[in-house]
């Protein structure tokens, strides 16, 4: 059986730093796989690798059986692979809605000939994918806040519209950037709800995550980054209760 | 009446250029000071085919714009490549030597003696030789200008290029294509540009490169900065409010051999002004 994702002894040098070392993982189809791994471990950089934000120096990436090298980000976004950063990178100067109608895929008028001469057309695709967005919106739980600009959205609020934002893209498999960092107890209940049940809709995740507790209760499978080298990949219990990753993930030997 | 006539003409052809700068600048966030080296492109362009009877008005506008089309996207190749601050360092030398090659290529442009003698605009094969006709002509361009700015700032294209101008990175990871929308907004710029530059030219009858050179970029910019960044009112509100100015200098009891210098010093402390304690402009958004 073709592996869903799979990372074959990728390596990323950053000068005379190895950030990715051998690094070779695949990843279930409709799983949430979560990344940890102390920091400096590789995380955000073989998220850059998968999608192609980043050219690793050698090892390559497949996608059900596709190899990705060389791909544009765009590409791979078509492919179905889309994630979130880490420090949002919001469109904080457009309201809520209209950042998910920027993500949305393949519009009418998105090159300025159709919007010059066609402009009715336009306009009708655009009300329909209007109401596309606010679907997508209700789904995280914001179509109260759609209109709002995103500088006026609560830290939680943005966590949510950056899940949105990924949703908008149609992508199956989302690379989601420590979306529960940060969080108040009840918002980060929502955003561990919301993660299951995207799981349960048939969207694949691997998710960058801390804290322990939340790798617990979403995890179906945990990827041990360390050194930019998978340590160790199993089942949350027996990653989280492994004394010797718990000595390296809480500031352990090196 | 005849300076309302030139006023409002100017005014509209500057509408158009300042549609161009706004596309450009404020709304991709392509920080391009040549603006005035495509003005100019379009307006020898008009010039020459109508001086030398090759084709009428009509089509020598379509042949600017063509051309603008293709010099915009070509000097704004540098903008997908290099980022900010390093863009405003080539697009001034595009501007410099734009400026050379027409105060120097004596056989094309006139040098800086420019083009005297230029035939006025004709449609359906007739001459407008009334200065109302030609002003209702510049007055239609910039409606016209006016209209596609704002389709298609409302289509999914305006809206992709606001977020390029946020975040090219977080759009790159959406699946679109940064590459192609900064090519499209170069390309339109572009056609703005070398329209409002054939209207010029035909409508004063004279061009010489003083018109196209850095100065006249930098007013683009204030015009834009003034009226306001991103909005369709600003690019209106600008153009008309600055090119006032000069005429309000007449009024005043100063000595003709400084009124053009007075007149760059007010622009110069005007965008100062603007950028300091009023960044949004009179109706746009902050640049």
């Amino acid at each position: 059986m073709t592996p869903y994702l799979q990372a074959s002894a990728v390596e990323v040098s950053f000068g005379g730093l190895r950030a990715l070392n051998d690094c070779s993982f695949t990843i279930q189809q409709g799983h949430i796989t979560c990344l940890v791994g102390p920091n400096g471990a590789g995380k955000t950089t073989i998220f850059n690798v998968i999608t192609g934000f980043l050219k690793p120096n050698s090892g390559s990436v497949t996608f059900k059986g596709q190899p990705l090298d060389g791909w544009k980000p765009q590409a791979i976004v078509a492919a179905g692979i889309a994630r979130t950063f880490q420090n949002l990178r919001l469109f904080v100067d457009l309201t809520a809605v209209d950042n998910v109608l920027a993500s949305l895929p393949g519009q009418t008028g998105e090159e300025p000939l159709a919007a010059i001469f066609r402009p009715f057309h336009v306009a009708a695709a655009q009300r329909r994918r209007r109401e596309e967005a606010l679907a997508i919106l209700d789904r995280v739980g914001l179509s109260a806040r759609s209109g709002d600009f995103v500088r006026n959205l609560s830290y939680g609020e943005q966590k949510l519209l950056i899940i949105a934002r990924v949703l908008a893209t149609g992508a199956e498999l989302l690379l989601l950037d420590e979306p529960a960092s940060g969080l108040s107890s009840g918002a980060l209940e929502d955003v561990m709800a919301l993660l299951r049940s995207l799981r349960n809709d048939g969207k694949t995740l691997l998710v960058v995550e801390h804290n322990t507790r939340v790798v617990q209760k979403i995890a179906d499978d945990v990827l041990f980054l360390h050194q930019g080298h998978l340590m160790a990949q199993g089942s949350p219990e027996t990653i989280v209760n492994d004394p010797a990753l718990a000595e390296i993930y809480f500031g352990g030997a090196i | 009446m005849d300076f309302w006539f030139s006023y409002i003409a100017l005014a509209s052809i500057y509408v158009l250029l300042g549609l161009s700068t706004n596309l450009l600048v404020g709304i991709a966030g392509i920080f391009s000071v040549s603006q005035a080296a495509v003005f100019g492109v379009g307006a020898y362009i008009v010039a020459f085919f109508l001086m030398n009877d090759i084709t009428s008005f009509l089509p020598a506008m379509a042949i600017a714009a063509v051309c603008c089309i293709a010099l915009n996207i070509l000097v704004t190749l540098p903008a997908l490549r290099v980022s900010g601050d390093y863009f405003v360092v080539t697009s001034f030398g595009i501007q410099l030597l734009a400026t050379a090659v027409f105060t120097n290529w004596t056989d094309g442009t006139g040098g800086a003696n420019g083009l005297p003698g230029i035939p006025p605009p004709d449609l359906a094969g007739k001459a407008l030789e009334e200065s109302w006709q030609v002003v209702l002509l510049c007055l239609g361009g910039m409606a016209l200008g006016c209209l596609i700015f704002w389709l298609v700032m409302r289509a999914p294209f305006g809206r992709l290029l606001r977020a390029i101008r946020e975040d090219e990175l977080a759009v790159a990871a959406t699946g679109k294509s940064v590459l192609r929308a900064k090519v499209s907004a170069a390309a339109l710029a572009g056609a703005f540009a070398g329209t409002a530059g054939g209207l010029y030219a035909t409508f004063l009858s004279f061009i010489d490169p003083s018109s196209f050179d850095l100065d006249a970029s930098i007013l683009l910019l204030t015009m834009v900065v003034v009226g306001g960044a991103r909005t369709l009112a600003g690019s209106i509100i600008g153009p008309f409010l600055l090119l006032a100015l000069p005429q309000i200098l007449t009024l005043v009891d100063i000595p003709t051999t400084i009124a053009a210098a007075a007149r760059q010093l007010i622009y110069g402390v005007l965008l100062i002004a603007f950028m300091l304690f009023r960044p949004q402009g009179l109706a746009g958004e902050k640049l």
